[in-house]
């Protein structure tokens, strides 16, 4: 379903993220990308996730060239396959939760009941129906957590990408994260978590763990 | 348009203006006293234009002051007989006017006595819907407020040059309100006038000639010289160089306004272009990694500064309006038109121009929604992955 075929990718001043990475994702896979600060995990979510393009070689999803897609395609790709899941959340603090989880519906102009629909649907399944008003920069950092999940599977996206997840979050509150993607994989969402916590790395309904050392597969 | 308009993005766009609130605040202020004071300037300045050139339209072809001495001094009929039997000369009017000086109050009085000076006197009845009769006199409001400061407020005590006093009742209040505001003007009977400044029945201020021929003003104007030498010869056409002189010295003032306003009207927009904060341009990318298009995230920050720029506009539009029209342009004007103005003693009437408007909105919204989707543009066709960095 998703395919990485020969894949480098250079940022500025010639720094190496990846080294000719081959890499392939079944649909319904809870796949951890495993390493380091800086080994190139992040930038294997943000080429599958359209944000940035790959130096050498091709993503491919459901036989689409991602790296080839125009921008606006590459938008429309995103709002109806992806749902991500930031390091530090990436939400607005000033927006209330709600406003929030609806960003990534705004420009598909659905009726407002359905809007209404998907924000009750994603924060009852995700556990911050009480905090619907609340602005987000009252919430505690779990809440945050929550609330970057709600957002990202409010356009129930086949695939789901997650950044360094519970980079900032306590045993207990990755514990809480765990049990969600576990419920998230349970709906056959193809999952991938890149990740330099050991929780991830010996749970029972993890599919696969890659291990990721200076921009290669080792 | 209207299938495209999405409410949400303007929604969005009304919030993120909320959520910046003193900073857009401060802005919209800003950008409202501009338009304001811009538009203020263009109204008043094609208020006056438009007024002189009037004016001038139906002025007499040529207008003939006597002097002695380089002093004026007034006509008589005879005089005004030998300009009749110029050849050329289609019509001469003697004309009576002058001005009293109120010694009490250390002002003067301007008296326009009403049969000589037809189109204009009679555009100042018209509004005023008042017969003019016999001894009586009509005021201007100001001239009206005058006398009341010193109690006269039925009648006024003339002093004539062998000291008898010629009391004259008010009959009326002059209406037009551009005059209310700015000069003391009085009208009254020729007879009337003559009596106050004891002038005798051949006696007239100067002499207005209306020539068959336009091609031929400035050839009878060189009889005029021939037969008075000493007089004052304006033709029409002068009068519009002196008027549009006085007038280009104002747009100096203008001039000067116009530069401050756009002056700080392009340091907001410079502010803008110079790019977006760091705190933007991360929403920016965040907005883009949840699936916005280019298009969606332009269409946001469209929205955002059309409500900023648009709302200042209107506001600022609305207020110069009022400012013109309500209270006749207070302080602007005056500059415009100082006391020694040869504008000064005239009507102003204003008329809403909608030409400036279009200006002021063309040199206004346009560029700030420019400068607001510009930067963003940029930020939003850099790699999102890039700009969340």
């Amino acid at each position: 379903m998703i395919e990485l075929k020969h894949i480098s990718k250079y940022y500025e001043k010639n720094i190496k993220a990846l080294d000719d990475v081959n890499l392939s994702f079944k649909e319904g896979e809870l796949i951890v990308l495993k390493g380091v600060s800086g080994s190139g995990k992040s930038t294997i979510l943000s080429l599958i996730a359209g944000l940035t393009k790959p130096s050498r070689g091709e993503v491919i999803v459901d036989t689409k060239h991602i790296s080839k897609l125009a921008d606006h395609f590459i938008s429309l790709y995103r709002r109806e396959n992806i749902g991500f899941v930031f390091q530090r959340y990436n939400l607005i603090p000033s927006l209330s939760v709600k406003e929030n989880i609806l960003l990534p519906l705004l420009p598909m102009k659905l009726k407002k009941e359905e809007l209404e629909r998907r924000v009750v649907e994603v924060t009852e399944l995700f556990k911050i129906a009480d905090k619907k008003e609340s602005l987000v920069k009252n919430l505690s950092g779990g809440e945050q957590q929550r609330v970057a999940i709600a957002r990202s599977n409010v356009n129930s996206p086949k695939i789901i990408l997650a950044d360094e997840p519970t980079a900032n979050l306590d045993e207990t509150l990755s514990l809480e994260f765990i049990a969600m993607i576990e419920e998230l994989k349970s709906k056959n969402r193809t999952i991938i978590i890149a990740t330099h916590d050991p929780l991830f790395f010996n749970l029972a309904f993890v599919d696969r763990v890659v291990n990721i050392k200076q921009g290669k597969i080792v | 348009m209207t299938d495209k308009f999405n409410p949400y993005l303007f929604k969005y766009a009304y919030g993120v203006l909320l959520r910046s609130f003193s900073k857009n605040l401060f802005i919209f202020i800003t950008l409202t006293l501009l338009v304001a004071l811009l538009s203020a300037t263009l109204f008043l300045s094609s208020s006056i234009k438009n007024e002189y050139t009037t004016r001038v339209s139906n002025q007499a072809d040529i207008i003939i002051t006597n002097q002695k001495a380089m002093q004026y001094r007034t006509f008589n009929l005879n005089q005004l007989q030998r300009v009749l039997n110029i050849e050329g000369v289609k019509s001469a009017r003697g004309r009576l006017y002058g001005a009293y000086y109120f010694e009490k109050a250390d002002k003067k009085l301007n008296i326009i006595a009403l049969d000589e000076f037809e189109s204009y006197s009679n555009r100042l009845l018209d509004e005023t819907n008042t017969e003019l009769e016999g001894a009586s006199m009509i005021l201007s409001a100001q001239a009206k407020n005058l006398l009341e400061e010193y109690y006269y407020k039925e009648y006024f005590n003339f002093i004539k040059e062998n000291g008898s006093l010629r009391k004259v009742p008010i009959k009326g209040i002059l209406k037009s309100k551009d005059i209310q505001k700015r000069e003391n003007l009085i009208l009254m009977r020729s007879e009337l006038f003559r009596d106050i400044f004891d002038m005798d029945e051949r006696e007239i201020s100067d002499i207005s000639v209306t020539v068959s021929n336009p091609d031929e003003v400035a050839f009878i104007a060189q009889k005029l010289e021939e037969i008075f030498p000493n007089a004052k010869i304006a033709l029409k056409k002068d009068t519009l160089v002196v008027y549009e002189r006085s007038y280009n010295l104002k747009s100096g003032f203008f001039l000067s306004i116009f530069i401050v306003s756009f002056f700080t009207f392009f340091i907001i927009i410079y502010d803008k272009l110079s790019g977006v904060s760091s705190h933007e341009k991360k929403e920016i990318g965040v907005l883009k990694a949840l699936g916005w298009r280019v298009r969606d995230v332009l269409e946001a920050k469209f929205y955002e500064a059309l409500l900023l720029s648009l709302g200042a506009y209107i506001l600022g539009t609305f207020l110069a309006l009022l400012y013109v029209y309500l209270f006749n342009g207070a302080i602007l004007l005056d500059i415009f038109l100082s006391q020694n103005d040869t504008l000064h003693h005239v009507a102003i009437s204003f008329t809403p121009s909608i030409a400036s408007m279009i200006l002021v909105f063309l040199l206004s919204v346009p560029p700030y929604i420019f400068a607001t989707i510009i930067p963003s543009w940029r930020v939003a066709t850099t790699d999102a992955d890039e700009v969340m960095r």
